[in-house]
């Protein structure tokens, strides 16, 4: 995976064209998180450092949305903070492709819903129907277990803080003729090492999925309707059809 | 939520359960046991909550003491107040003493008297005529300091830094009240770095300052000027380095 490289805050500031006072007051805002900033000691003074492409990532994503919502509201959108009360339309989740009446039934239980499904099960849905394709059932109930296990440990607010991966690991153990093959799910930082034997079947980046929501949401919602269940699909399609969806788009691809 | 709210006043000395009111009143010495809700608090004698503190307007003008984190609309601080907590105040106004063992985050405050802080100050607009000392940053859109006693941070960032000397007639006398009031100390700004679009310093000492347009103006001591535009160096200034970037 590519390692954090750091960037200063004068190349931030002149590469994304932006000003000192934006990002003293973004930070304040929430919009960037305290722990991206990195302080190091050069031979200029004390010098504030950032995760390179999560830093630039964020600010053309500020910029981007900062004339159309007021920047209180931004960092909710932006830090893909989690709303709990929103709900997600299944429309919306047809639309990105993660709609799946299996992995729905196996997300919700039995009372499938019909209009809407929460923050979180949109969540859970984002992560398995990235999977269906390498995953074997028992994988998918396995990396379902294990996301729900850890919902009341606030994953979802560690997952937009922090960027928190999924991944999904084999290992073949062989011993006197007998030959098997685990299955293993880890919540790990980006950069986690495994034993070389482990094959890394997939890796998740669970902000992404969280960010798709949210944005959608962010899009589709003319601020009082983020309540409503039922967007209609007809305006929705409409105001999605901007350029920040195609590069969300890109984003998908790109795994 | 429907339970009915009552208004409650201690002017002798007396303490009092936590929960919703909607005004509180302390004149004489009083205590609020537990966590405080209310629209208005007002303490002119001497009072405590013991537990978190969300109200409308808190006017202080003798002596508070908060032991949770303090919420409010307005909070106004005449006689002396300590804060454990963070401070989430929209207007902060302080022309005694204020105390704070955490962070404070506003939009608009402003400071007359003295202020310690042990976190870091976050604001849109920042009023300094008084003496401070911020252990953290003081990050703001608009910083102005009008250098009424010793001020120390830090970090100070921001859109717009304007830090100048009193020079005026009123400026002196209220410059030898200030001291009075914070124990002395020379009018000046101590801080280790300055970052902000646009700056001017008077009796400043810092060890690096960065921004678009800078003025280094009398009495300054600085280690390194970082500037992307502009940078005007006065006579009585000290620059150990500058740099255009």
């Amino acid at each position: 995976m590519n390692e954090e490289r750091l960037i200063s805050k004068k190349e931030v500031l002149e590469q994304m064209g932006i000003s000192y006072g934006q990002l003293y007051r973004w930070k304040r805002k929430g919009l960037i998180p305290e722990a991206w900033f990195v302080r190091r000691s050069t031979f200029t003074g004390q010098e504030t450092f950032f995760p390179r492409d999560k830093i630039l990532d964020r600010i053309a994503r500020i910029k981007d949305m900062k004339d159309d919502h007021p920047l209180d509201d931004l960092a909710e959108l932006i830090t893909t903070s989690v709303n709990a009360k929103l709900r997600v339309a299944l429309s919306k989740l047809e639309r990105l492709g993660w709609l799946d009446g299996d992995l729905l039934r196996a997300c919700c239980g039995d009372e499938t819903p019909d209009e809407a499904v929460s923050i979180w099960e949109a969540f859970v849905l984002g992560v398995l129907s990235r999977l269906r394709q390498v995953a074997r059932d028992e994988e998918i109930e396995l990396v379902q277990r294990t996301l729900k296990s850890q919902k009341g440990n606030g994953l979802l607010e560690r997952v937009s803080e922090n960027g928190v991966q999924l991944k999904l690991l084999r290992k073949r153990v062989s011993s006197g003729g007998i030959s098997a093959q685990i299955s293993l799910v880890a919540l790990t930082e980006e950069s986690a090492v495994f034993d070389p034997e482990i094959e890394v079947v997939t890796a998740i980046d669970l902000g992404t999925v969280l960010q798709r929501i949210n944005l959608d949401l962010a899009r589709s919602s003319n601020g009082a309707t983020q309540e409503a269940p039922e967007a209609e699909p007809g305006s929705t399609e409409e105001t999605n059809e901007g350029p920040g969806q195609a590069s969300t788009d890109r984003e998908v691809n790109d795994e | 939520m429907s339970e009915e709210r009552r208004s409650v006043s201690i002017s002798g000395s007396g303490s009092l359960g936590g929960g919703e009111y909607t005004r509180v009143s302390i004149s004489g010495s009083g205590r609020v046991n537990g966590d405080l809700i209310a629209e208005e608090l007002k303490i002119s004698g001497s009072g405590k909550v013991t537990g978190r503190t969300e109200v409308g307007q808190i006017t202080i003008s003798g002596s508070g003491g908060f032991g949770d984190a303090v919420v409010a609309e307005e909070m106004r601080v005449s006689g002396s107040a300590r804060v454990d907590g963070t401070v989430e105040a929209k207007e902060l106004k302080c022309s005694g003493s204020f105390r704070s063992g955490g962070d404070i985050f506003g939009e608009y405050i402003k400071i007359s008297g003295s202020i310690r802080v042990s976190g870091d100050v976050e604001t849109d607009i920042f009023k300094a005529s008084g003496g401070f000392d911020i252990e953290g940053l003081l990050s703001a859109d608009k910083v102005e300091i009008h250098l009424g006693g010793r001020c120390t941070a830090r970090e100070i960032g921001g859109e717009r830094i304007h830090v100048e000397r009193s020079t005026s007639f009123g400026g002196a006398l209220f410059n030898g009240l200030v001291k009075m009031l914070t124990g002395g100390g020379a009018a000046e700004l101590r801080v280790g770095q300055i970052e902000a679009d646009e700056v001017h310093l008077e009796s400043t000492t810092a060890d690096v300052v960065r921004g678009k347009r800078i003025e280094i103006g009398p009495g300054c001591k600085i280690g390194m000027v970082e500037y992307a535009e502009t940078l005007k160096v006065h006579d009585n200034a000290e620059v150990g380095e500058t740099r255009k970037s």
